[in-house]
């Protein structure tokens, strides 16, 4: 470079019209460089993160191609501003739109390696953690590192969006998107506080009956919009439930997620539940569910539709 | 059948039928909700006519939910344990079990078709299960005869063949099924009792008895056909009439408990054995002893798959196989 900076400028002393030319070869060149440069600087250069499972995760300074293998982490990527860098997603990643333009690498359970490898991201994201180490081994074998999320309440969502926003290298954008959902959150529950907490059944599926335990994210949700699960103490976080239970628990309310993913899947409530106080006066609430099974930005829009479901009057 | 036979035949079946009703009884007693003890007696007692006390909760528990899972329970018990006696007298062979000869899963996969393709036709699934457990009848029967006739080696090949087979086929079906419904399936595949469906119970309980008292009736056929397809043709029995009975009533058991309940593992190869072990090995006692048995057998297995980790299920195919299976090694071993 300097060497070129001399020739330049000797060439500027011999004459004006070569020295217009040349300054603007030098800056196409100095352009070249720095672009050809940059790698060569940036590519050793690895930042560490802590993941949720424990685990220290080495990153590169900038990650440009990123394969996700749950839906949350798909809306969580989109939302903080990393979605040109997705490049692989999987079958049931079906929001925002824009997602569906990515290449699919199979579902969550069952995951294409040699597409995942195929496609050289950098990063993988993934939210469960069933095969795992397999998965992991291979995929670090092939230089390929894994992130894994697993929230459990709203606070879980909030630091899984700002690690992949961390991931992305999008923090200002992510603190911003943080902060506001936060302040959503915040409205509803000053909104729903000092309100007598609903006692509410939460209805995963009918038959067999599926609810929501202790360890989902929705049942810290649900406290958060003003309900109280009658399951919320069930170890686990997605149980099959005793019918018997179910009914003796009496719930107030109920909640179906579904008419998102689910279509028209679980719209009607357990035979068992026909009689409760809930079905009787009509407080059975259908909710997107894609709301409330992603623990994603989304997440804020399930907590805000329980609450204006359980708590009309409080958002008059 | 001469008196003695008639006489042994009708005092077992009495007594196992008196258990039967003590254990439905005192098994309603149990579930993840408790209920008190004295007004559910009085309440089973009238036979629902009267709540003796009970809330209305209570009632329902007791009536809706609990009550019709432990018929079911015995329904299925009654139809796999029948249907296993039933095979192991046809085939002459002691392993012949609907789970391990593939009939449950070829149930199953009649089953899952009727939910995938006419999900709210619910009297579709019976229909294709038993279609399913038949096609998988033969199949099996089929592929087990040899130039030397069906060895007991052979038989299990085979229906591990057509269990393997059907497997992948259910696999297959369940990729085609949305996320949110595998979870359940997987469930239900195993065998699970909490659906006990209006409509499905009664045609379950029907089927159960009529199947019971048919094979029954060919006891004596079973009890000459054990000799051997030759020596019973011989004897004067219509071979293939009676195994083609055999064939369809099992399947109809089968096809009936699969559809209402999933893959109930092991029941038809526990309860005939114990069955026989206990009161010899005639058909005419061990068949029906076999139904009764069978029920007894689910019942108590379902209790403990819903109250051990109460208020949450376990499925009751979990607690048949952890019995079943080492009694399988034990009676392997033997033959």
């Amino acid at each position: 470079m300097c060497v070129l900076c001399l020739f330049v400028a000797t060439c500027a002393l011999v004459s004006r019209r070569a020295l217009i030319i040349l300054s603007l070869l030098l800056l196409a060149i100095s352009f070249g460089c720095n672009s050809g440069a940059k790698p060569a600087l940036d590519g050793p250069v690895t930042r560490e993160l802590t993941d949720d499972a424990g685990r220290r995760v080495s990153l590169p300074a900038r990650v440009t191609r990123v394969v996700s293998l749950a839906p949350n982490l798909t809306e969580i990527v989109f939302a903080v501003g990393g979605g040109d860098r997705l490049v692989g997603r999987t079958s049931y990643c079906d929001y925002p739109a824009e997602a569906k333009a990515v290449a699919e690498i199979g579902d969550t359970l069952h995951p294409s390696l040699e597409r995942i490898i195929a496609l050289k991201p950098q990063v993988v994201l993934i939210s469960t953690s069933s095969q795992l180490e397999v998965f992991t081994q291979q995929l670090q074998n092939q230089n390929i590192a894994v992130f894994v999320t697993d929230p459990h309440d709203l606070q879980g969502v909030f630091r899984s969006i700002a690690q992949v926003g961390e991931i992305m290298g999008e923090k200002l954008r992510t603190a911003l998107l943080v902060e506001s959902l936060r302040d959503r959150a915040d409205d509803v529950e000053t909104a729903v506080k000092g309100k007598q907490p609903v006692r509410v059944f939460y209805q995963v599926s009918a038959e067999p009956l599926y609810t929501a335990g202790h360890d989902a994210f929705v049942t810290d949700l649900m406290r958060r919009a003003g309900a109280a699960s009658v399951t919320a103490n069930v170890p686990g976080a997605w149980p099959k439930y005793s019918n018997e239970s179910a009914l003796a628990a009496r719930p107030d309310a109920i909640i179906l997620p579904t008419g998102g993913s689910m279509g028209s899947a679980n719209s009607d409530v357990t035979e068992a539940l026909r009689q409760s106080p809930a079905a009787l006066q009509g407080r059975v609430y259908k909710i997107n569910d894609d709301y409330l099974t992603r623990p994603g930005p989304r997440a804020i829009d399930g907590l805000e539709a329980m609450a204006r479901a359980l708590h009309p009057d409080a958002f008059k | 059948m001469n008196r003695v036979t008639l006489r042994k035949t009708l005092i077992s079946c009495a007594l196992l039928g008196a258990v039967l009703l003590l254990v439905i009884i005192s098994m309603s007693l149990l579930g993840s909700e408790r209920l008190p003890a004295r007004t559910s007696l009085c309440a089973l007692a009238s036979l629902g006519t009267s709540a003796c006390g009970l809330t209305q909760d209570q009632f329902d528990i007791l009536f809706q939910i609990r009550l019709p899972r432990i018929l079911l329970a015995a329904a299925v018990g009654g139809s796999l344990a029948t249907a296993g006696a039933g095979y192991q007298a046809l085939l002459r062979n002691p392993l012949a079990e609907p789970y391990l000869l593939g009939i449950s899963n070829g149930a199953a996969v009649g089953t899952m078709i009727s939910l995938v393709f006419f999900g709210a036709i619910e009297w579709t699934r019976p229909l294709l299960a038993f279609t399913g457990a038949f096609v998988a009848t033969f199949a099996v029967y089929r592929l087990a005869r040899g130039r030397a006739g069906a060895t007991p080696e052979r038989l299990i090949l085979a229906g591990v063949i057509v269990t393997t087979f059907l497997s992948s086929v259910i696999v297959f079906v369940t990729t085609l099924m949305d996320a949110t419904r595998i979870r359940s399936f997987t469930f239900w595949l195993l065998g699970d009792l909490s659906g006990a469906s209006k409509t499905l119970l009664p045609v379950a309980i029907t089927i159960t008895i009529i199947g019971a008292l048919v094979l029954t009736l060919h006891a004596r056929s079973l009890n000459l056909l054990m000799l051997g397809e030759r020596d019973a043709f011989d004897l004067g029995v219509e071979v293939g009439r009676v195994r083609m009975v055999v064939f369809l009533v099992a399947s109809l058991l089968v096809g009936s408990s699969v559809a209402a309940s999933g893959s109930v593992g092991y029941v038809g190869l526990v309860v005939p054995h114990l069955a026989r072990l206990s009161l010899g090995s005639d058909n005419r006692i061990s068949i029906p002893a076999a139904a009764l048995g069978g029920a007894l057998f689910v019942i108590v297995a379902d209790t403990v798959a819903r109250t051990i980790i109460a208020p949450r299920e376990l499925p009751v195919g979990a607690i048949t196989a952890l019995i079943g299976a080492p009694l399988f090694i034990y009676l392997l071993k033997r033959v």
